[in-house]
């Protein structure tokens, strides 16, 4: 076997080679996929500028008709004429001036719907004004009237009781069209100059001393570099630009990559020589990779071909200044997210049967990649939060701010290895589905499904645990309320956790005794729950606390509500101990430390069982700010069950901990604004580490935990 | 090297489907292939003669017994397994866009036959089956002929050892077919283990030095031709074939 060794490099290269090779000859794919769209995008950024051009000249060059009507037309046609007269006498060059033009009409409102005229101009005494007003009332109020026109109102007074004996303009428009809306709002806009300056004249008339607009006079100054401002701008879009471009490009070359492979055959042609699977895959990975990159690049220089001929245009005064450090970091952040695109990519390919299941994959995929992207676009998003911990979405907040030079190292690297873990974790996904018996063998074979019963729960245990997720949400989400606090504590936890831990123990046919851990343990434990309980609570809180003000701030009132409907006054203290503490302790952990435990522990090692277990009894505490304390209490007990092989223990520490947290609280011992010192957490935090110390002790493990494979079989 | 290359013992697979349930492909068998043999593996469609080949291949692993090529474990050395051997199968297609050269350069060198020398061995395989004048073109501008001597030059491009043939003639038209056993048997000539499996009579009693007739995942009966009419009484390999399945196939309707 070894004999081969050496020249395994040369046969990933050489599978390298061949992958692309196959690809550009495929010419029809490279002139669709590639070609066509560098020929098609700036044809359509052409069209659409003419489009655009001759819209805009349209809208300077049309004469507006408009219609006057009212019972105080003259006064009306007065202000519209000086208005106009304004329009066309605009010191402002920037905008060319627009002419209208009156016309005479009988039913001017008819002839706007049915686009006779762009505007009509009413012109209301206060009598009429108030009348018209009235009966728009009535008919709002019965909902009758569909009308298309629009209006806007410019009122000649801006203290109606005082000058309620002036006069009234409506402005008559239709929104749907361009030229419509475009009447209303310039003459709007002149009325309104018109306006001021009539305001400005009869002030200065009576003896004010200076212009209405000096008083509290405002000048707004941007103190950003316009290389700051296009780095933020630019920052928005990056990611999930280069994103949709390697999603594409990557494409191209993972569509064959497997699900072609077994569509015309070759598959098990490759399979049977003797590269190694992890070659085969690599090669495929890289291949993905490389055209992806290819695409982008070729994309955005040719991008930028046509911003320099001209062609597209930047936004006025776009700047952008990355020094070569920016750049570099810039390149290690998409490096994670162009594996993970790859990976995802390959893992598609190997899912599905042939090119037109990869397509009709593809576009779920499409979505799953590009709404996290489209997490630096998001107002006010910082990198500083649980943002970072999402792959792909940390990445897109994380490129925004280097692309202002903001660095946050510690968050840099958690986005980092957030969309790395997840690159890795696709990666090796990949490998193993290319191992599967199932690329070949149309059987649906495994050696679990074979048993049956429960060697096959592990692999079932946590669909069951997504189901019971979606019943608990739509329970509290829709019958919440209903239900109150007493209802839905028992609906969770008998119906949904305990039900359905009794459920899957029926269905795999699981030893009761095995699945929910029932063992005796060591007494020692006992005095270990006792002294732990109180020290992980502690830090618990302080942990909250922490996350709380430095990864997701949660405002006071939040907390104080959440506390309120717990502790509300009506629930005496036998029922919140019942409710809220001793049912708790018993059935969540007969779910979570009981079932769940007994699923995961051949899939991942006693590290691995204690995160997933934390993480999912977190998520069932549905809102995020409990998702963190409760992931990491899940996370004690899971260890504690770990290593004493017994649920008895957590039961116990659990009750107790949900008793620190309430009744104190309830019998009014501490208020919200109790503060801990800094030494009664690190207090805590000792008597935590005693009472795992004494476990580690005594430890009786949890039995028939997942075995290290012989190298033999890696 | 073993004067054994191919050795199967009480080698099983199951496959389960949902309504069926367990379905034993292959039901404890044993074989094995000396170099120099055409051992054929002769049964109807679904006996699992290609279960059987493909564990050879380390496509499928073994539900159970083991399974050796040239000295390596199926299990153990998946890769030194596949090093030793070229695969043939109706589902064993080439890449349309590669050229035929391409095709046996790129499956030498994957198959890690020495760089230095996979220029010379592709040459000496396209003069062997004759395809220099269209090695140049593109394997999906070719018809099946061409296709079919490119795709057994493929099989043997890193000359392994052992050769598995799972129903080489399987859509062939007789001309292609006799192509198809002439190599076959130069290929015993020149020392390799051959693997060959079929449902065609003839073509197993043309061609095997061994049989083992395969029924329902099991070995009815292994031998020579001259064995197997000796055990039966039976002439032709069709009424061999006949008169061993009855035998169990009545042997199931009494109990």
């Amino acid at each position: 076997m070894n004999r081969g060794r050496p020249n395994d490099r040369g046969v990933l290269a050489t599978l390298f080679r061949y992958e692309i090779k196959r690809l550009l000859r495929d010419t029809r794919m490279i002139l669709i996929a590639v070609v066509a769209p560098l020929v098609l995008f700036p044809f359509i950024i052409f069209v659409m500028r003419m489009v655009e051009r001759t819209e805009e000249r349209r809208l300077v060059e049309t004469v507006y008709e408009y219609a006057l009507v009212g019972d105080e037309a003259e006064w009306g046609r007065e202000i519209v004429a000086a208005a106009l007269e304004l329009e066309a006498n605009d010191p402002d060059t920037s905008r060319a001036p627009v002419r209208f033009e009156e016309q005479q009409v009988v039913d001017a409102d008819s002839l706007l719907i049915a686009s006779g005229i762009h505007l009509v101009v009413e012109a209301l005494s206060p009598n009429a004004y108030a009348r018209i007003r009235a009966q728009e009332a009535a008919a709002d109020s019965s909902d009758a009237e569909e009308d298309t026109a629009e209006d806007i109102e410019v009122e000649e007074t801006e203290e109606e009781d005082a000058f309620s004996e002036l006069p009234t303009l409506r402005l008559r428009y239709r929104a749907q069209s361009d030229f419509s809306r475009n009447a209303s709002d310039r003459l709007s806009a002149r009325i309104v100059e018109l306006r001021s300056q009539l305001r400005d004249s009869l002030y200065r008339s009576r003896g004010f001393p200076i212009k209405l607009e000096q008083i509290a006079f405002v000048e707004t100054e941007n103190t950003a570099s316009a290389e700051k401002e296009g780095g933020a701008l630019l920052g928005l879009a990056l990611t999930p630009f280069l994103l949709l471009l390697m999603l594409t490009g990557g494409s191209i070359m993972a569509v064959d990559a497997i699900s072609g492979e077994k569509e015309r055959g070759t598959l098990e042609t490759l399979l049977t020589t003797a590269a190694a699977r992890s070659d085969i895959v690599k090669a495929k990975l890289l291949g993905i990779i490389a055209v992806g990159i290819a695409v982008a690049v070729i994309n955005i220089l040719n991008l930028l071909v046509y911003v320099v001929l001209g062609v597209v245009d930047l936004p006025e005064n776009f700047a952008v200044a990355l020094s070569a450090v920016d750049l570099v970091l810039l390149l290690v952040l998409f490096l994670p997210l162009t594996v993970l695109i790859s990976s995802s990519l390959l893992l598609l390919s190997g899912y599905a049967k042939s090119y037109k299941e990869y397509q009709i994959y593809f576009f779920p995929l499409f979505l799953v990649f590009l709404v996290p992207s489209l997490a630096g676009m998001l107002p006010g998003m910082e990198l500083r939060s649980v943002i970072a911990l999402v792959p792909i979405a940390g990445i897109g907040v994380a490129v925004r701010e280097i692309m202002v030079a903001q660095y946050d190292w510690l968050f840099l690297m958690l986005a980092f290895a957030s969309t790395g873990g997840a690159a890795v974790w696709a990666a090796r996904l990949t490998e193993r589905t290319l191992s599967t018996e199932r690329l070949i063998s149309q059987s649906d074979l495994d050696e679990a499904d074979l048993v049956g019963g429960p060697a096959l729960f592990p692999r079932h245990v946590l669909r069951w645990f997504g189901v019971m997720w979606v019943i608990f949400l739509i329970v509290s989400l829709w019958f919440g309320e209903d239900l109150g606090v007493r209802g839905q504590i028992l609906v969770n936890l008998v119906f949904i956790f305990l039900g359905g831990s009794l459920l899957m123990v029926r269905r795999y046919g699981l030893d009761p005794r095995t699945a929910f851990a029932l063992r005796p343990v060591h007494p020692l434990v006992w005095l270990a729950v006792l002294i732990g309980a109180p020290a992980g609570y502690i830090v618990g809180i302080g942990l909250a606390g922490l996350v709380n003000t430095y990864v997701f701030p949660v405002p006071q009132n939040v907390l104080e509500a959440f506390g309120d409907t717990l502790l509300g006054d009506e629930m005496p203290l036998w029922q919140l101990l019942f409710f809220l503490t001793i049912m708790p302790g018993i059935l969540e952990e007969l779910a979570f430390r009981g079932v769940l435990l007994h699923g995961l522990r051949k899939m991942l090692g006693p590290v691995g069982i204690c995160l997933l277990v934390g993480a999912i009894f977190g998520i069932f505490h549905v809102s995020l700010f409990r998702l963190v304390p409760t992931a990491y209490l899940g996370m004690i007990f899971a260890a504690v069950v770990l290593l004493t092989g017994s649920i008895f223990p957590v039961m116990l520490w659990h009750f107790a901990n949900n008793a620190i947290g309430l009744v104190p609280a309830h019998m009014g011992w501490v208020t919200e604004d109790t503060v801990l010192p800094w030494w009664g957490y690190a207090l805590g935090l000792l008597g935590l580490l005693i009472s795992f110390g004494i476990i580690w002790m005594v430890r009786t493990p949890y039995p028939d935990l997942k075995k290290k494979r012989p190298d033999a079989f890696a | 090297m073993e004067s054994t290359s191919v050795r199967v013992e009480a080698l099983r697979k199951s496959f389960w489907d949902e309504s069926r349930g367990e379905i034993r492909a292959v039901d404890g068998i044993d074989f094995e292939c000396r170099p120099g043999e055409i051992f054929g593996l002769l049964g109807a469609n679904g006996a699992g003669k290609t279960t059987t080949l493909r564990m050879l291949a380390t496509i499928l692993k073994p539900t159970g017994g083991q399974a050796s090529v040239n000295g390596h474990d199926v299990l153990a050395e998946p890769e030194a397994v596949r090093r030793s051997l070229g695969f043939f199968s109706a589902s064993t297609a080439l890449y349309p866009r590669l050229t035929g050269r391409e095709t046996l350069e790129f499956f030498a060198r994957i198959n890690r036959y020495p760089a230095d020398q996979v220029g010379q061995r592709v040459e000496t395989l396209i003069e062997r089956f004759g395809i220099a004048e269209y090695a140049g073109a593109r394997v999906e501008k070719l018809s099946s002929g061409m296709k079919q001597k490119i795709s057994i030059a493929r099989t043997i491009v890193h000359d392994p050892p052992v050769l598995i043939f799972d129903e080489p003639t399987v859509g062939l038209d007789v001309m292609a077919a006799l192509e198809m056993q002439r190599v076959i048997l130069e290929l015993r000539d020149e020392g390799k283990s051959i693997i060959f499996s079929t449902h065609i009579m003839s073509e197993a009693e043309k061609l095997c030095d061994r049989i083992a007739i395969i029924h329902q995942g099991r070995i009815l009966a292994l031998g020579t031709l001259e064995q197997h009419r000796q055990a039966t009484g039976q002439h032709y390999l069709e009424d061999i074939f006949v008169h061993k399945v009855m035998e169990v196939e009545g042997a199931e309707d009494t109990t």
